[in-house]
């Protein structure tokens, strides 16, 4: 191998560098996991025809091809023309001509243009798990259009119900679908069948009142699962129409401070959690002074602090009533080395436009 | 007498009728099922034709209408006690012939059994007429043929409604004048008279064979199987089961409500008798109890029929997939198996 290879141009484009000189390999966008089965073929056609043969589901849920030599991408990206359009731009409604919304022209021969904002993971959601209180990959076709194309990076995970089986508690912006429960007196046979669900698989939240056999709740502890739904055999238990969501904060792994992250807003409705999405840009050009740099989101509210973070992600966003929002946030990392971050103030990050 | 109305003139009987009757009818409770985005057919008042859901079978039966999951039965205040209010004006129900018959096993229960008539049950039967529904074929959890019950008498009016409106006769003459000036034309209401699933239950005639069949090894399934939630017999059409209590309203223990409270055989604890355990401690046995009660028990002591209309709300309703049709089939197997081995000890 003995070719000028420029490795970070190639990334941006969603290609990995290989240990095999020469050989990258492809990382395809399925936001919210969830395509037409039809594209497993166009992924047959491009791992037989310009990789190794071989299929990686990406850690992302990306499709992952291997084995991609460099002189083979300008093929490889012609041939992924009709998965952008019919995926990002068709499906999930992408301006593909612009980058952070900023008007840029985009070759359709070109494959991706930016590595920017990663793909959105999402659990399967209530499209068929019994447990899931929200349409994932609908909610994920939704952001897509507002986190990408973009240099600014992301990291969004979305998990149906608290189960949380998506790991929202381990990205920089986890979105957990919760129900907000109604409760039918008149139809509650009082057979504590809701009160050993919470028990067992929630908060404890819900009691059998000896004196009325009806059921008594703690409202403030509630994770909003909907177990008790899914129990009561008389439908005494029912979720309200609205969708609300949890999200999850600042999560990371890494090979510095790896943490889990904290709850940021708990019940918000789906139009708050998109207006919060919506200030995403402008919260890391802030930050980076306007010059993306390739660092994830939890870094940028490391430096900013969480409460500059709060004033720009919230700018404009009406809270609806449910809406709680956290004062402050105290993450607890794993400190691979002990005291980090006391070190000369020389190497500090600072944030914000500089003069 | 036959009438084909549109959708609006169906509304204008409706609106005459509910002048002086309540209707109730299957009404689709949006996104109020067991998971996410799913909704819950149920039985309710209806004001607009639109609510009627009659294009699938509802989730609870009409059941809920003559004996709500929780009644008050009387309140009452030292020494005193007033009765709770009955129906304060005629119902009709529209329903299915699997509703329709499920009353007559229900009224069979509620009065006249044990030489008692149920007060609270019989003022609201009273009440009630029924509007016997078409069934569009029914769904695959539907086995009312099997059971006899897919054919229904002594109804007031007989209705099939479309995507057009509502095709009916008039049984009850004196639902005619709701219906004056209406397009007249033949209707003749079908009844489904074939189900795709079929149930035999077993001849349980012989006490050996039915003591046999109570250790019989084919129960252990639903000790793994069945969580006892109670979503079938919630769901079914006959069963009665209810349990009191009295509440007290506020620190006065002597003012208060009692109520009735649907029960179900299916819970843990529902046998549960003073300073004793259960009789039924498993879910094995709970489950036993509950088809040798519909589909023997009852009819030992009625003599017409059995205590199911093959309506397959439990099968439909239980979170387990656990289906009557298949454990009574079942049953019927466990007992072939019974008469083999009582054959070869050449009794």
């Amino acid at each position: 191998m003995n070719q000028d290879i420029d490795i970070k141009k190639v990334r941006l484009n969603c290609y990995r560098q290989s240990k095999v000189p020469g050989e990258f390999m492809l990382q395809m966008r399925v936001p919210g996991g969830m395509v037409d089965a039809k594209y497993l073929a166009s992924i047959e056609h491009i791992a037989k025809t310009w990789g190794d043969g071989n299929f990686h589901f990406g850690t992302r849920q990306t499709f992952d091809i291997t084995g991609i030599k460099y002189e083979d991408i300008p093929a490889v990206n012609a041939y992924l023309e009709d998965y952008i359009k019919e995926v990002d731009a068709a499906l999930c409604g992408v301006d593909m001509d612009t980058v952070a919304h900023e008007p840029r022209d985009w070759d359709p021969q070109s494959g991706y243009p930016t590595i920017g904002a990663r793909n959105i993971t999402a659990c399967i959601g209530n499209y068929h798990c019994i447990c899931g209180n929200c349409n994932t990959f609908e909610l994920a076709r939704k952001i897509e259009p507002i986190i990408f194309p973009s240099h600014y990076h992301i990291k969004i995970n979305i998990a149906g119900c608290p189960n949380d089986c998506n790991k929202a508690h381990l990205c920089d912006f986890g979105i957990i679908g919760v129900a907000k429960m109604v409760y039918h007196p008149e139809r509650c046979l009082g057979c504590g069948a809701c009160v050993r669900a919470c028990e067992k698989g929630a908060t404890r939240v819900l009691s059998l009142n000896k004196d009325t056999y009806k059921i008594d709740k703690d409202p403030c502890c509630c994770v909003g699962c909907g177990e008790c739904v899914r129990a009561c055999p008389a439908s005494a238990w029912t979720r309200r129409e609205t969708k609300f969501y949890r999200v999850i904060l600042g999560g990371r792994t890494g090979r510095q401070t790896p943490r889990t992250g904290k709850m940021f807003l708990n019940w918000a409705t789906e139009e708050v959690v998109l207006g919060v999405l919506k200030n995403w840009q402008k919260f890391s050009a802030w930050v980076m002074d306007y010059k993306p740099e390739y660092l994830h989101g939890g870094h940028l509210i490391d430096r900013a602090g969480y409460k500059k973070f709060k004033e720009i992600i919230l700018d404009g966003v009406e809270l609806n009533p449910e809406c709680l929002v956290a004062e402050d946030i105290f993450w607890h990392e794993t400190e691979y080395r002990s005291n980090f971050n006391v070190k000369p103030i020389a190497m500090h990050q600072t944030a914000g436009p500089r003069e | 007498m036959g009438y084909s109305l549109t959708a609006v003139q169906a509304q204008q009987v409706l609106d005459a009728i509910r002048k002086d009757y309540r209707v109730y009818a299957p009404k689709r409770f949006p996104k109020q099922g067991r998971y996410s985005d799913t909704d819950v057919v149920r039985y309710a008042e209806v004001e607009r034709l639109e609510d009627i859901v009659w294009q699938v079978k509802s989730d609870y039966p009409a059941k809920e209408v003559l004996s709500p999951i929780q009644q008050a039965v009387f309140y009452f205040t030292e020494d005193e006690y007033r009765a709770s209010k009955g129906p304060n004006k005629p119902i009709l129900i529209l329903a299915r012939p699997c509703d329709i018959n499920a009353q007559e096993i229900q009224a069979k229960i509620y009065a006249g059994n044990g030489g008692y008539d149920d007060y609270y049950y019989q003022r609201m039967r009273d009440a009630v007429k029924f509007a016997v529904m078409d069934c569009n074929d029914g769904d695959d959890t539907c086995f009312c043929c099997s059971m006899g019950s897919n054919r229904a008498e002594g109804y007031a009016l007989a209705l099939r409604f479309s995507e057009n409106g509502l095709a009916c006769t008039v049984e009850d003459e004196t639902f005619a004048p709701y219906f004056e000036g209406m397009p007249r034309a033949e209707y003749t209401h079908r009844f489904v008279e074939k189900n795709a699933l079929e149930v035999t239950p077993p001849d349980l005639s012989d006490k050996a064979v039915r003591l046999a069949l109570k250790s019989h090894p084919m129960w252990k399934e639903f000790n793994a199987r069945c969580t006892s939630c109670g979503s079938c017999t919630v769901a079914c059409s006959t069963c009665t089961c209810f349990t009191t209590r009295d509440v007290i309203y506020g620190d006065n223990p002597e003012v208060g409500e009692r109520r009735r409270v649907t029960d179900s055989c299916q819970i843990a604890g529902f046998d549960q008798m003073a300073l004793q355990g259960e009789l039924r401690p498993t879910a094995g046995d709970r489950m036993r109890y509950k088809v040798l009660h519909k589909f023997h028990d009852y009819k030992a002591r009625f003599g017409d029929r059995h205590m199911c209309v093959g309506c397959g709300r439990c099968i439909h309703r239980c979170p387990e997939h656990i289906s009557i049709a298949a454990t009574v089939n079942k049953m019927s197997g466990a007992v072939e198996d019974i008469l083999a081995s009582q054959a070869q000890e050449g009794r």
